[in-house]
C-alpha cells in the first residue's frame, strides 16, 4: 500500500510539473503575441461573425430583447404575491439595474490572439453544442479559448475559478453553477482584476454587479410568450401542472412562475392543479404525470415542461399510456427529443433556445468589449416559439 | 471541505459502518448556518449547524447501535429524509448572503496569511492532526480499531461498543456540518446539493488512503494525504485540459488497483498463513493418481 501511495504522489506531482509548464508555455505565447494594438483593433473590428451558422442552419449571433420593455421596480417586489410579474423583477430583470463595481476598463486593442477562459457548469449535450458556438466565434476571432467544467459540482466550479484567476487571462467567462454562490464567485473573479462576462444562467443580482454584462436567453420572457400561445390553445380555461427545472437555478422559477404570474393576468381561468421537481429522468417524470391523470382525471387540461427531453419524454409516455390526446404541453427546447415531439404534434409548442448562439453571444460580447464598443449590462438571445409549423426551418438539431 | 467530512467517514468505515448521509449532512449544516446568520448572526449560527450535523449523527448512531439496523439502510434513509427536509425549509431556494460582513467572513476564509496555508487549511490541518492523534495515541482512539477489527472480541474485553458506534456517527456528523459550514461560508451560499458530490469522493479517498471497508483497519492521516493525492491529480488533468471524462476514468482505475490490490495482499496473506509445508510437502511427493 506504502508503495502505491508513493508511487501516487510522484505521479501527481510530475503531472503538476508538466502542466505549469505547459501553463508558462502559453503565457509566453500570448506576451509575444500582443503586437500592434490599433492595427490589431482594426483588424477584430473588421471580423464579421453575422456569417457565421450554427448546426440547424440558423445565423450564429443574433442579439435580440433590445426592445423588451423594461418596468420600474416595485419599492419591495417580495411583498407582492407570486402571482404578480412583478414579483419576479430582480430575477427576471436581473442586471438591469445593477451598480458596477471595480469593472477594468476596455483595453480596446483588438480582440484577434485574446486568451479567453469559458468555465461552463458541467458534460451535457447542451454544453457541447454551447461550446462548440463558443469555439466558432472564437476561431473567428483568433481567440485562445479554453474551455473548463466542473461537471455540476461546486467546490470543482470554485476550484477552477481559482486556477483560472491565477492563469491571468484576458476575460473569465462563466456559467454560474448557483444563481446564489454567483455573487461571491463574481466578485473573486472581479477582485482580481480579471474582467468577467456571465453568461446562461441568470445569476443573483448581486452578481451582474461585478461582471461586464450577462448574456444569454431571456428565460422569462420567453415562458411569457409561451404561456400565452398555450393559453390559447386551452381556451383560457382549465386546469394545468408545472413540471419543475431542478430547485435553486433561474430557471426553477422562470419555467414555472414565469407562466404562472403572466396567465394571471392574460388567462385567469387557468388554474394551477400542481407543480413538482421530479429531476430530469424520463421515467420519474412518466410516474409524477401518471400519478397527475389518475389524481386529476380530465380536469388536467395543459402541462407546462421546464425542459423537452427527458421530462418530455416522460410526459408523452404517460399520456400515451392513459390515452390522453387532450392535454396541451409546451416545453423549454430546443432539443432534437423537443423538436421531434413537435413535428409529431405531442408537444404544442417549445422554446427556440440556441445552444450555439448561447455560447457564441458570450465570447462575441468579450469581443465587443477588446474593441471597445459599448456593451449593454444585458444581452439576450432572440426570443422564438418552435411550433408544427416552423418545426423544420430548426432541423438540423443542435444538440 | 471533503478532507475535514473524511476525518469522520474515516472513523466510521474504521468501526466498519457506512455514512451515507454526509453529503446531505453538509448541506443541510451549510442552509442551517447560513439560514439563521440573518437571526442570530454568525456567532450562534456556525455552532448551532455543527450541533445539527452531530444531533443527526447521534440519530443514525442510535439506530445503528441499539435498534441493530444496518447502517447502509439507516444512512440511505437519513440521506433522503435530509434532502427533503432542505428543499422544504429552503422552497426549493438557495440561501444566498451577498452582504458586506458575509464577504468579510468569506475573505478571512481564504486569505493566505502563509503561502498555501488560509484559515480554512490551517482549521483542516488542525482536525486532521487533533483526529489522527487521539485515533493512534489514546485508549479511546485505538478501541474504535479494535470495535472495527472484531466487534465480539471488543464487547469481550470490556469495551461499550455501541457507544463507540454512536461515538463514530456523532464524529462523522459533526465533521459534516463543520465541512458544509466552512464551505458555505467561503462560497457565502449554501445550495441546495452542495454536498451530493462529496459523498463518493470521499469514499473513494478513505479506501484509497488504505482503510479497510471490513473495519478495523485505516487512519484518518492517510486518508488526508489521499484526498491530497487526488486533488493534486485533478488539477493536473484540468492543467493538462483533459476533459471530465478522463477525471472520472482516472479515478475509477485508481480505485480499481487499490481495492485489488488490497484484495491480492489479503489473499498472499491467507495463503502464507494457511500453507502447512510438511503438508505440501507430503502432497508433492504423492504418486498422481491413475
Amino acid at each position: 500500500m506504502k508503495k502505491i501511495v508513493k508511487l501516487l504522489v510522484i505521479f501527481v506531482v510530475l503531472l503538476a510539473a508538466a502542466g505549469m509548464v505547459f501553463a508558462g508555455g502559453e503565457e509566453e505565447a500570448a506576451a509575444v503575441s500582443s503586437v500592434d494594438a490599433e492595427a490589431n483593433l482594426a483588424a477584430s473590428l473588421a471580423v464579421d461573425v453575422s456569417v457565421l451558422t450554427a448546426a440547424d442552419g440558423q445565423q450564429l449571433i443574433k442579439i435580440g430583447g433590445e426592445s423588451r420593455p423594461i418596468p420600474a421596480r416595485p419599492a419591495d417586489p417580495s411583498a407582492l404575491p407570486e402571482t404578480d410579474p412583478l414579483h419576479w423583477w430582480d430575477m427576471e430583470f436581473a442586471g438591469w439595474n445593477s451598480v458596477k463595481t471595480n469593472i477594468p476598463d476596455s483595453p480596446k486593442d483588438g480582440a484577434i490572439g485574446k486568451r479567453i477562459t469559458m468555465i461552463v457548469h458541467g458534460d451535457h449535450p447542451w454544453t457541447t453544442a454551447c461550446t462548440t458556438g463558443a469555439q466558432k466565434v472564437a476561431d473567428a476571432y483568433n481567440i485562445d479559448l479554453k474551455i473548463l467544467s466542473p461537471n455540476w459540482d461546486l467546490a470543482v466550479q470554485n476550484q477552477m475559478i481559482d486556477q483560472a484567476i491565477n492563469e491571468r487571462p484576458d476575460m473569465i467567462l462563466l456559467i454560474p453553477l448557483d444563481a446564489k454562490t454567483a455573487p461571491q464567485q463574481a466578485r473573486k473573479i472581479n477582485k482580481a482584476g480579471v474582467p468577467l462576462i456571465l453568461f446562461n444562467t441568470l445569476p443573483s443580482a448581486e452578481a451582474m454587479d461585478y461582471a461586464i454584462a450577462w448574456t444569454g436567453p431571456d428565460d422569462f420572457g420567453q415562458f411569457r410568450v409561451l404561456s400565452r400561445l398555450w393559453a390559447d390553445a386551452l381556451g383560457k380555461e382549465g386546469g394545468v401542472a408545472y413540471v419543475q427545472h431542478a430547485p435553486g437555478g433561474s430557471p426553477y422559477f422562470a419555467r414555472c412562475f414565469g407562466p404562472i404570474s403572466e396567465l394571471s393576468e392574460y388567462a385567469p381561468g387557468i388554474t394551477v392543479l400542481d407543480k413538482q421537481a421530479p429531476g430530469f429522468e424520463a421515467d420519474k417524470t412518466m410516474q409524477l404525470v401518471s400519478d397527475w391523470l389518475t389524481r386529476f382525471g380530465d380536469e388536467l387540461k395543459g402541462i407546462c415542461a421546464a425542459d423537452d427531453s427527458s421530462q418530455a419524454l416522460g410526459i408523452y409516455e404517460a399520456l400515451k399510456k392513459a390515452g390522453r390526446e387532450d392535454v396541451v404541453v409546451i416545453a423549454a427546447g430546443n432539443s432534437k427529443v423537443g423538436m421531434d415531439l413537435v413535428k409529431d404534434g405531442k408537444i404544442y409548442a417549445i422554446t427556440y433556445q440556441t445552444a450555439e448562439g448561447d455560447g457564441a453571444l458570450a465570447v462575441k460580447t468579450a469581443a465587443d468589449w477588446f474593441n471597445g464598443l459599448e456593451i449593454e449590462p444585458v444581452r439576450y438571445l432572440p426570443q422564438h416559439m418552435i411550433t408544427i409549423d416552423d418545426v423544420e426551418d430548426f432541423y438540423p438539431p443542435q444538440w | 471541505m471533503n478532507a475535514t467530512v473524511a476525518i469522520g467517514f474515516t472513523l466510521i468505515l474504521i468501526i466498519g459502518q457506512l455514512d451515507l448521509s454526509i453529503g446531505t449532512i453538509i448541506t443541510f449544516s451549510a442552509v442551517v448556518g447560513l439560514g439563521l446568520k440573518e437571526y442570530v448572526g454568525f456567532g450562534l449560527s456556525v455552532p448551532l449547524a455543527v450541533l445539527a450535523g452531530a444531533m443527526i449523527g447521534l440519530i443514525n448512531g442510535l439506530f445503528v447501535a441499539k435498534a441493530k439496523i444496518s447502517s447502509f439502510i439507516v444512512t440511505l434513509g437519513m440521506m433522503t429524509i435530509l434532502q427533503g427536509t432542505v428543499y422544504t425549509i429552503t422552497g426549493g431556494n438557495s440561501i444566498s448572503l451577498a452582504t458586506p460582513d458575509a464577504f468579510a467572513v468569506s475573505d478571512w476564509l481564504a486569505y493566505m496569511f502563509i503561502p498555501l496555508i488560509t484559515p480554512r487549511v490551517l482549521i483542516t490541518l488542525i482536525l486532521v492532526v487533533a483526529a489522527s492523534i487521539f485515533m493512534r495515541r489514546t485508549k479511546i482512539g485505538r478501541n474504535f480499531y479494535m470495535v472495527g477489527g472484531n466487534v465480539q472480541t471488543a464487547w469481550l474485553a470490556g469495551i461499550n461498543t455501541d457507544r463507540y458506534t454512536i461515538a463514530a456517527f456523532v464524529i462523522s456528523g459533526t465533521m459534516a456540518g463543520i465541512g458544509g459550514v466552512l464551505f458555505s461560508m467561503e462560497s457565502a451560499a449554501a445550495t441546495l446539493n452542495m454536498g451530493n458530490s462529496s459523498l463518493m469522493y470521499v469514499i473513494s479517498a478513505t479506501i484509497i488512503g488504505g482503510t479497510a471497508m471490513s473495519g478495523g483497519k485505516g487512519g484518518v492521516f492517510k486518508t488526508f494525504m489521499a484526498i491530497l493525492t487526488l486533488d493534486i491529480l485533478y488539477n493536473g488533468i484540468i492543467l493538462f485540459g483533459l476533459g471530465n471524462e478522463v477525471k472520472i476514468f482516472l479515478a475509477g482505475i485508481i480505485l480499481a488497483g487499490v481495492v485489488l490490490y488490497e484484495a491480492f495482499t489479503a489473499y498472499r496473506r491467507e495463503k502464507v498463513l494457511g500453507q502447512r509445508p510438511e503438508l505440501m510437502k507430503e502432497l508433492a511427493a504423492q504418486e498422481p493418481r491413475s
